[in-house]
């Protein structure tokens, strides 16, 4: 039982510092750290099984502690009292797949405030995309039918931006890019 | 120790003209005024009569702070100036000018609430207020000097600690288009010639008292803690404008700016802004970094830190270290200033070697900084650099001036984006030296008429933002549609208005936004996406009545405008509220008058109406609605053709902004037909007297 204790208090205390840090853990790396610190040792064969039973039970116990999945099914957790879920969700789109971070981005952007995105914040944290990644991001805009909602506009001092059709007209974002980043410096 | 806490409990009054200097009781003859523009405007309906000129010695200046100012409220550091306004065209009229800084909290500490200056000496002079000791000084060695070395040399006198508020040549030239300054970066446009006229190059001020809190300590303490738990950054922009862990909102347009990663990297050792995490209050002052804001992110490198007023946490003064500008012009490598006054030297440039947010523009910013700050030249809210590139660029210098004089300036250095071109300018501008300089001292509206260039030509152009009488819109329909539109017709200068336009820019989702609203105003109707407004509604006009009431609250309590209001945040646990009622809670506790937040509006509604009551009578006329509250025929076209109300036009329709005036109107309780307040609206404000004198010339409907 005191066994058990300890495991808790181990995946609890990582998740805590993780988000702490503004990271998600994934299972495996839960794993990986309970294996390196030698508490599955006694626990038999069937290690993932165990973990998802003591993940659970993490769950249940501490109300800060969630789940989030990615698109394969993947589970990442976190704590809310560091990290809210419209963050950890840019996490989870962050570390599956770029294209589907910025078009998840742009689409939540257009569409609640709503507001085009300017590209070269897709090069700052918590994005952190290369130059070279958005530009092969951009290419696979124009190809992929999942992305065709995902367009550009350009300002006046030549800042692209990006947003998605699905909420925004051309004119309407071309207007509010030039809004972003020229107009609001203008009209202080 | 007087009855109550807050006010200092003396108003100072100068006569320049016969050296006399007399005190009277704030609260006595003030208290229904609050302070700020409420003292200001009760002396000039009182004292100032109809017809007077801003540079006649019958004019007066008073420099109005608040029961606020000094205490440990955030955002406390407002000092009003209100004057006949030498930039308001065709005729002057009443108007403020509000300067931050330091001056507001020694002006209490040094026992005064206001000070009134009238007359005019006869021959240059300072006026030194030391806590109870007010002396009128020669100035005339100082003379001729520029607003540092005017500081410098009365620090030198006062001490370090006093705040100093000087004009510099273009003040003591009578350029309309001048500044008084004090703490060296902190201006208040347009009423540095009304000093120069009164021979009065400064004031500077000493106080080593304190302000008094009349309520229970313990919950002022409480009240201040809440206020700062709610407060955003610049602007009161609740989110972050890249995503943070524990933000659930972010948004590009934010000037809440810090985020891990970001430095200042002119400090030394240079500083991490951080996450900057809303409950962690000792982290407020690093949200905000105007000059990354405006200037993009080559200022990150370049900036020191964030400077700013009296108790404010916010620090919207960036200042900035620009080595190269030492080498190049021959200038100071740090400068400081926020908003306009920092965009000062970029904005006249159309273009830039190296792009608007390039090496060359920052370093345009650095010299108009330090010449503007120092020969204290105004720029009317943008308009002086708008009109000058629509007057060069459309060939109007060319045939306005002798060809000579046009010739003297380096134009193609100009064209280029050399900063070394505003060394040629301004000064002139300063000293009223030559033709084109001396127009573009004199303000929009008197340019025009003596260049003999029609006003409407101005009315109709998109670009040039000018509103009426002289001024430029500020925050009108691109911010908040009707609403701004609204606003923008209320004073006699641009509008200063930020009650709406902090509100509608805070960063929250318009869901969040709308929510907000129907709390605030009754409908989440009130407000729309910007760019995508919807018709009028009475809701939109109880925004703009409320945005107009908490503007004139905020200039007479000392707070500042451009921070609040405070009725967002960016707590979640607040569902993003703020508090309407902060500076009822704050007023309250530190006078001991308690006043609901409802009682207070109306206080600040009988400070605006009486600003109208003066603006009527120095008009001459009743007919504000066609002859005062004009709108400009650019808000009703769009670049693009695009009708009003579709989606990415700030385009407003005509028979609706007719209809946004009259639902104004009736939310005022004033005539319709006249926009003028009706006897019993004025009676119903305690300006029943105002509505008597008004009634005996015919100027009440």
């Amino acid at each position: 039982m005191e066994h058990q204790e300890a495991i808790g208090i181990s995946i609890l205390n990582m998740i805590h510092n993780r988000s702490a840090s503004g990271c998600l853990v994934r299972a495996q790396e839960i794993l990986t750290e309970l294996k390196g610190q030698g508490l599955l040792e006694s626990v038999g064969i069937e290690l993932e099984t165990h973990l998802k039973t003591m993940l659970k039970q993490v769950l249940e116990k501490n109300q800060d502690i969630q789940e989030i999945f990615g698109r394969k099914e993947v589970s990442y957790y976190y704590s809310v009292r560091s990290m809210t879920e419209a963050y950890a969700g840019i996490l989870v789109w962050k570390s599956e797949d770029p294209l589907w971070l910025i078009a998840e981005v742009v689409r939540e952007s257009s569409k609640v405030y709503p507001s085009p995105v300017p590209v070269v914040s897709f090069r700052e944290p918590p994005f952190d995309l290369t130059l070279e990644t958005i530009l092969e991001c951009f290419k696979a805009f124009g190809e992929g039918r999942e992305y065709q909602d995902i367009c550009q506009t350009i300002t006046s001092t030549g800042t692209i931006f990006l947003y998605s059709s699905l909420h925004l007209d051309s004119d309407y974002a071309a207007m509010l890019a030039e809004w972003i980043d020229v107009g609001q410096a203008d009209n202080p | 120790m007087g009855k109550y806490g807050g006010w200092a409990g003396k108003v100072l009054r100068v006569d320049l003209s016969t050296g006399k200097i007399s005190t009277e009781g704030t609260t006595e003859k003030y208290k229904d005024f609050l302070g700020g523009t409420g003292i200001g405007y009760k002396v000039i309906w009182d004292e100032v009569p109809a017809g007077t000129k801003p540079f006649d010695p019958a004019n007066k200046i008073v420099y109005g702070v608040g029961p606020l100012a000094g205490t440990g409220a955030p955002c406390n550091g407002r000092t009003a100036i209100t004057t006949l306004w030498p930039t308001c065209w065709p005729s002057p009229l009443v108007a403020s000018g509000h300067m931050g800084g330091q001056f507001a909290a020694e002006l209490k500490y040094a026992g005064y609430d206001a000070i009134i200056i009238e007359g005019r000496a006869d021959h240059p002079v300072w006026l030194s207020v030391s806590d109870g000791k007010v002396e009128i000084k020669d100035a005339r060695r100082l003379w001729g000097q520029g607003i540092r070395m005017t500081t410098v040399e009365i620090n030198q006198l006062m001490g370090p600690e006093a705040s100093v508020a000087a004009i510099g040549q273009a003040g003591e030239n009578l350029v309309p288009m001048s500044v008084v300054i004090n703490s060296y970066s902190h201006s208040a446009g347009g009423v540095g010639g009304v000093m120069g006229s009164k021979n009065l190059k400064a004031i500077g001020v000493r106080g080593t008292g304190s302000v008094r809190i009349a309520g229970n300590k313990e919950e002022w303490e409480k009240v201040v803690k809440l206020h700062l738990s709610i407060l955003g950054a610049n602007n009161q922009n609740v989110v972050p404008n890249v995503p943070q862990s524990w933000a659930e909102h972010y948004n590009p347009g934010s000037r809440w700016v810090a985020s891990a990663g970001r430095r200042w990297g002119a400090a030394d050792p240079s500083i991490d802004t951080g996450s900057c995490e809303p409950h962690n209050l000792n982290r407020i002052a690093y949200r905000t970094n105007n000059a990354a804001f405006f200037l993009g992110d080559k200022a990150w490198q370049y900036t020191v830190r964030g400077n700013g007023c009296t108790a404010c946490p916010i620090r919207c003064h960036t200042m900035l270290k620009v080595p190269a500008v030492s080498v190049k012009y021959g200038i100071p490598a740090v400068g400081q200033n926020t908003c306009v006054g920092l965009l000062f030297g970029r904005s006249f440039f159309k273009t830039f070697p190296d792009g608007p947010k390039g090496q060359t523009a920052i370093e345009a910013c650095m010299v108009g900084m330090h010449l503007a700050d120092d020969l204290g030249v105004w720029d009317n809210y943008g308009q002086l650099q708008r009109d000058f590139q629509e007057l060069y660029y459309n060939g109007v210098f060319n045939s306005k001036v002798r060809e000579k004089e046009f010739k003297g300036y380096s134009w193609d250095k100009y064209e280029q984006g050399d900063p070394t071109f505003l060394f040629e300018l301004l000064p002139k501008i300063a000293n009223r030296e030559g033709e084109l300089a001396t127009a573009l001292g004199l303000g929009t509206g008197y340019l025009l008429e003596r260049w003999g260039i029609p006003e409407q030509q101005w009315l109709e152009n998109h670009e040039l933002l000018y509103w009426k009488q002289g001024h430029p819109k500020h925050h009108s329909n691109e911010d908040a549609g009707q609403c701004g539109v609204i606003i923008n017709t209320q004073y006699n200068r641009d509008a200063q208005c930020h009650s709406h336009s902090n509100f509608t820019r805070n960063g929250l989702p318009i869901e969040v936004q709308k929510r907000l609203a129907a709390e605030l105003w009754g409908s989440s109707d009130a407000v729309d996406a910007v760019g995508a407004f919807k018709p009028m509604n009475v809701y939109k006009a109880r925004m703009a009545k409320w945005s107009i009431l908490r503007k004139e609250l905020h200039d007479c309590l000392s707070l500042c405008n451009w921070m609040g209001p405070w009725v967002a945040s960016p707590l979640k646990e607040r569902g993003y509220r703020g508090d309407d009622s902060i500076e009822s809670l704050l007023y309250s506790l530190a006078t001991g008058d308690q006043m609901s937040r409802q009682e207070l509006d109306k206080i600040a509604e009988r400070i605006f109406v009486l600003q109208r009551a003066l603006t009527i009578r120095d008009m001459g006329t009743k007919d504000m609605r066609t002859k005062h509250d004009t709108i400009p025929d650019w808000v009703f076209t769009d670049p693009k053709d695009k009708d009003a109300f579709s989606k990415g036009t700030i385009r407003m329709d005509k028979e609706d902004i007719k209809l946004a005036m009259d639902t104004y109107y009736e939310e005022m309780a004033w005539d319709k037909e006249t926009g003028s307040p009706t006897a019993a609206a004025y009676r119903e404000l305690g300006l029943g007297n105002v509505a008597h004198e008004l009634a005996k010339k015919g100027l009440v409907p």
